[in-house]
C-alpha cells in the first residue's frame, strides 16, 4: 500500500493516526492542530485575561508538562500576555517526588518559567513522612487527600496568583461524568464538567485566600494525543504510574471509557458533551451558562482519583459501601414509604469527605412530587474555617481538624483522631468512614 | 404459577409466608408465589392510571401498545398484563385498558417470526396482534421527507422500495455502533407511529431497571445526554404519546428468574438469539456501545443491584428545560433540541474553527448524537 499523504497539508507523508478522529496526519500538522485546538478552547471559553498571572499546577507528569509547553507556545504565538509560572507541591514523601520534582525543575529552565515548590511542611507544618510516623501507614492517605485538595489553592494564594490551571484532559472529564452517573451524584457531575471552577476561600484577610480560579485548558484534549504530542515534541516528562488502584466506581468508569474509545473514537468527546448538556438539566444547578460566565462559576472539585484519595482502599470498597446503604434505604422504602435516595443524601448522612462538596446547595425542596417525602433541606451554609480562613461547611475545615489532631498528638500515646481514622478505615475500607469521624470530632457539625 | 424446576434449597424459608423459598431476591428469601407476587406488584404499581374506569363504556377503554421483542422483559410484561386484565375482569367484569401488541422485524419479514407471534397470540388470545417490517417506517412516518432525507445521495428514492431504502441507509453508516443506533431509533419511530395510528394512548415498554441503566449510559456515551429526561421517564414523551415503563423496578436477572420459575409455556415464547453481547468481544469491530453497556450492567446487577436502580432513579431527576420549544426536534430521534444546538459543531469541544453548522437541506437537522451516527448527513455537499 502506498503511503498516504497527510489529510491536512496533502504534501507530507502521514505518520500519525489521530486518536480523536482517526485522521491520518503528518507530524507537523498533528502538532499544529493539537495546539490550535487548545487555543480554540482557550479563546472560545475566554479562559484568560491579558496580563493575568497563571500558576500551572505542575507534577512533572505528561499532562502538566504538555500543558506548560503548549501554554508557553500559545502565549507567544497569539500574544495572550500571560505571566506563566509553575507551581509544584511536595508532599514530603522521601523518594516519591524526587524524580518528578527534578523533571519540573528542568521544565522550568526549558520553558523559562519561575518555579515554586511548596512542601506540605510549609503549608501545613507536616510532611507526609512525619504524618505517617505519627498515625501509622493505614490512616495516612486521608491526610494526603485532604491536604492535597487545598494545597494548590493555598500555594497560589501564597504567591498572590488568582488562577491555577491543571492538566485534566478529556479522558479525565469523561471518566468523571460516567463515574458520577454510576454514583448517582448529579450535583458533582454538574460541577466537574465545567471548564472553569472557583475555589472561593472566604477570608477576613483579602490578601491571603480569596477566590482562586481553576481551569483546565486540556479539557477537550485526548490523553492519547497528549502522549503523542509529548513524544513528538520530545518533551521532558516523568511517567509515573499511580501506585494505587482506583476505587471501584472510578475504576469501572475508566474501563468503560477505554472500551468506548475503542468502539467509537469520538466517544470520549461525546461523553464530555453529554456531561455538559446534563449539567444544565440538574435541578437547582447554575450551569445554564455551561459554567463559562464568571458570575456563576461552580465550586471547584478535585476530580482526579490520584493517589492519596484512593490509597489503602480495597478495590470495590466504595461500591460495596454504597450498595449496602442503598439496599437499606430500599428496605425502608418497601414499607410504601417513598424515600428519595441519592448519593447526595448518602453523602450528607456520612458527611462527604470532600472539603467543599456541599458548597452548591441544591434547590431540594422546590420540586416536590406527590407522594414523595421531600428531602430535608439540610442546607449546609458555607462559611470559612475559623483557623485558616479556607472555605468550609464546618467551623473548622478538615485540614485544620486533622492538623489539630496531629499537633496535639504525641507519638507515644496515639492521638484520638488518628486512631479512630485507622479503625474506621479498616472497618469501612473507605475514606467516607473517615469523614464520619471527622464530622464527629469537628466542632460545628450539624 | 407452578414451578418448572425447583431451585437448590435455600436454608431460610420464605420471609413473607414461611413456605419453602426458591429464590433470594435482594437478600430476601422468597417462595415461588411470593416471588411471583413481587414481580407482579412492581409492574402493576406502575399502572395506576389504567385502573378500571366505571364511567366509561367498554369501547371507551384506553388502548395501550405493547412493543414485543420476544425478549425476556417484554414477554414477561405481556404475561403480567394479561394476568392483570383477567383479574380486573373477574373482579369487576371490566378491564382498565385493552392491549395492542406489535412485533417489528428488523430487515426482512421472517416467516419464523410470524410463527412465533402466532404462538404468543395462541397463549394470550384476548389482545390485538400486528407485525411490521422495520422498513415500514419509511411508509408510515407521515412527513416522509424527514426520514427519507437521511438516505445517502444521490439516489432516486422514488424508485426504491422501502426495504431498499432501509438497506441503503443502513449500509451507508460508518460503524456497527452507528448501524445499531440508527436501527433502534427507527424501531422506536415505527413503534410510535403505529401506536398513534392505532389510536393508542400510551406505549408500555418492557425495559427493566437494568435496561434503563444501560440506556442511560449508552445515550450518554453517544452524546445524547441532553435527551435523558425524556428517554427513561414515565409520562408524556416528546414524540406525542405517553411512554410507560412498568418493569422499571424489576432487574433483568429477576425477570430471567421469573421466566425460569413460571409455566414452561411462558419460557417457550421467549426468543432471544444470543447477540454475542454478553460475551466479552471488545476487540471486535462489531461491538457496539449498547453491547458494552449491556455487558457492564449485567455484571453490576449481579452484586450491586441497588446501584443499578439508583442510576435510573437519579437520572430520572434530570429536568427537561422549562423553556423548551418542542418545535425544534431531531429529524431522526425526534428528541427536542434547545437553542438550535444541532449537529456536532459550535460548542466548546468543537475544535474545527469556522466549520458551519449542518448544511442539510430543508428543515431537517440532526442532534449531536444522531450526527455521530450519520456523519455524512451533517457534512456539506462539497465534501462528499
Ligand atoms: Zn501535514
Ligand atoms: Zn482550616
Ligand atoms: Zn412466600
Ligand atoms: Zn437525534
Amino acid at each position: 500500500m502506498a503511503p498516504s499523504p497527510c489529510a491536512l497539508c496533502h504534501t507530507n507523508r502521514a505518520l500519525i493516526l489521530r486518536p480523536k478522529d482517526h485522521s491520518k496526519l503528518c507530524k507537523t500538522c498533528f502538532i499544529s492542530v493539537f495546539e490550535t485546538e487548545i487555543h480554540h478552547t482557550i479563546t472560545m471559553n475566554a479562559l484568560f485575561k491579558r496580563g493575568e498571572k497563571i500558576a500551572i499546577g505542575a507534577s512533572g507528569g505528561k499532562d502538566s508538562t504538555v500543558l506548560a509547553s503548549v501554554l508557553k507556545t500559545l502565549n507567544e504565538r497569539y500574544d495572550y500576555g500571560l505571566d506563566l509560572i509553575l507551581l509544584s507541591i511536595d508532599e514530603g514523601i522521601k523518594g516519591y517526588r524526587d524524580d518528578s520534582l527534578e523533571t519540573v525543575k528542568r521544565n522550568a529552565e526549558q520553558y523559562g518559567m519561575d518555579l515554586t515548590i511548596l512542601g506540605y511542611d510549609e503549608l501545613y507544618g507536616w510532611t507526609m513522612d512525619q504524618v505517617v510516623e505519627q498515625v501509622g501507614k493505614k490512616g495516612n492517605c486521608t491526610y494526603c487527600g485532604v491536604f492535597r485538595r487545598q494545597a494548590l489553592d493555598r500555594g497560589a494564594a501564597r504567591l498572590g496568583v488568582k488562577h491555577v490551571v491543571t492538566g485534566h484532559n478529556a479522558d479525565d472529564v469523561a471518566e468523571t461524568v460516567l463515574m458520577n452517573l454510576l454514583r448517582g451524584d448529579l450535583p458533582r457531575l454538574s460541577r466537574t464538567t465545567s471548564i472553569i471552577t472557583s475555589t472561593p476561600s472566604a477570608s477576613s484577610d483579602p490578601a491571603s485566600n480569596t477566590n482562586i480560579k481553576r481551569s483546565k485548558p486540556l479539557k477537550y484534549a485526548y490523553e492519547k494525543e497528549i502522549v503523542l504530542y509529548a513524544h513528538h515534541k520530545h518533551l521532558d516528562y516523568f511517567s509515573t504510574e499511580c501506585i494505587y488502584s482506583p476505587e471501584a466506581f472510578r475504576g469501572s468508569a475508566r474501563a468503560l471509557i477505554k472500551n468506548l474509545e475503542r468502539v467509537r473514537p469520538s466517544a470520549i468527546l461525546d461523553v464530555v458533551r453529554s456531561g455538559e448538556d446534563m449539567a444544565k438539566l440538574v435541578p437547582g444547578s447554575d450551569e445554564g451558562c455551561g459554567g463559562a460566565c464568571s458570575s456563576n462559576v461552580p465550586i471547584a472539585e478535585e476530580e482526579e482519583g490520584g493517589c492519596g484519595s484512593a490509597a489503602g482502599r480495597t478495590v470495590g470498597g466504595d461500591m460495596e459501601n454504597m450498595e449496602k446503604q442503598l439496599a437499606q434505604n430500599d428496605t425502608a422504602a418497601d414499607n410504601d414509604l417513598e424515600i428519595e435516595i441519592t448519593a447526595k443524601s448518602l453523602q450528607k448522612a456520612k458527611q462527604h469527605n470532600r472539603h467543599d462538596s456541599a458548597a452548591v446547595p441544591l434547590a431540594n425542596g422546590k420540586k416536590t412530587k406527590k407522594g414523595v417525602t421531600p428531602r430535608k433541606t439540610n442546607k449546609q451554609v458555607m462559611g470559612q474555617c475559623k483557623i485558616c480562613g479556607y472555605l468550609s461547611s464546618q467551623e473548622v475545615c478538615k485540614a485544620c481538624v486533622l492538623l489539630e489532631g496531629l499537633n496535639k498528638g504525641r507519638p507515644k500515646n496515639k492521638i484520638e483522631v488518628g486512631y479512630e481514622v485507622q479503625d474506621v478505615q479498616q472497618r469501612d475500607q473507605g475514606a467516607d468512614g473517615v469523614a464520619d469521624v471527622m464530622q464527629r470530632t469537628s466542632i460545628g457539625g450539624d | 404459577m407452578p414451578g418448572k424446576y425447583s431451585v437448590s434449597a435455600i436454608d431460610e424459608p420464605c420471609r413473607r409466608c414461611k413456605a419453602m423459598s426458591v429464590i433470594v431476591v435482594r437478600s430476601e428469601p422468597l417462595c415461588h408465589d411470593c416471588f411471583a407476587r413481587y414481580v407482579h406488584t412492581k409492574a402493576i404499581k406502575r399502572l395506576e392510571r389504567f385502573r378500571v374506569n366505571f364511567t366509561a363504556t367498554p369501547d371507551q377503554q384506553p388502548r395501550i401498545l405493547l412493543p414485543l421483542s420476544l425478549g425476556v422483559s417484554s414477554t414477561t410484561l405481556l404475561h403480567v398484563l394479561d394476568l392483570h386484565l383477567k383479574t380486573q375482569k373477574s373482579k369487576t367484569n371490566r378491564t382498565g385498558f385493552v392491549i395492542s401488541v406489535l412485533l417489528i422485524d428488523d430487515v426482512v419479514q421472517d416467516p419464523a417470526s410470524a410463527e412465533r407471534l402466532e404462538k404468543v397470540r395462541h397463549q394470550y388470545p384476548d389482545h390485538d396482534y400486528s407485525s411490521l417490517p422495520l422498513h415500514d417506517v419509511f411508509r408510515l412516518v407521515p412527513d416522509d421527507a424527514s426520514i427519507r432525507s437521511l438516505l445517502p445521495l444521490p439516489v432516486d428514492q422514488a424508485k426504491l422500495s422501502t426495504q431498499e431504502q432501509l438497506v441503503s441507509l443502513i449500509s451507508s453508516l460508518p460503524s456497527a455502533t452507528a448501524r445499531a443506533d440508527v436501527l433502534s431509533t427507527l424501531r422506536t419511530r415505527l413503534t410510535v407511529e403505529f401506536a398513534k395510528q392505532a389510536e393508542c394512548e400510551s406505549i408500555l415498554w418492557g425495559d427493566s431497571t437494568t435496561r434503563l441503566a444501560e440506556k442511560t449510559l449508552s445515550e450518554t456515551a453517544k452524546g445524547r445526554g441532553f435527551s435523558l429526561p425524556w428517554q427513561i421517564s414515565d409520562g408524556a414523551s416528546p414524540m406525542g404519546i405517553n411512554f410507560h415503563y412498568p418493569m422499571r423496578d424489576v432487574l433483568k436477572k429477576e425477570l430471567v428468574s421469573y421466566i425460569n420459575l413460571a409455566e414452561p409455556e411462558l419460557a417457550s415464547l421467549v426468543y432471544e438469539p444470543s447477540s454475542g453481547a454478553t460475551q466479552a468481544s471488545t476487540s471486535s469491530k462489531n461491538t457496539t456501545i449498547d453491547d458494552l453497556m449491556k455487558q457492564y450492567f449485567e455484571s453490576v446487577e449481579e452484586n450491586f443491584p441497588s446501584i443499578v436502580s439508583n442510576v435510573v432513579r437519579t437520572t430520572g431527576k434530570l429536568a427537561a428545560p422549562a423553556s423548551m420549544s418542542l418545535g425544534q426536534c431531531c429529524s431522526l430521534c425526534s428528541m427536542p433540541i434547545s437553542d438550535g444546538r444541532f449537529g456536532i459543531h459550535g460548542w466548546g469541544g468543537d475544535q474545527q474553527d469556522g466549520v458551519e453548522p449542518s448544511h442539510a437541506e430543508g428543515s431537517n437537522k440532526l442532534c449531536y448524537g444522531c450526527t455521530r451516527s450519520i456523519p455524512q448527513f451533517g457534512s456539506t455537499p462539497t465534501t462528499t
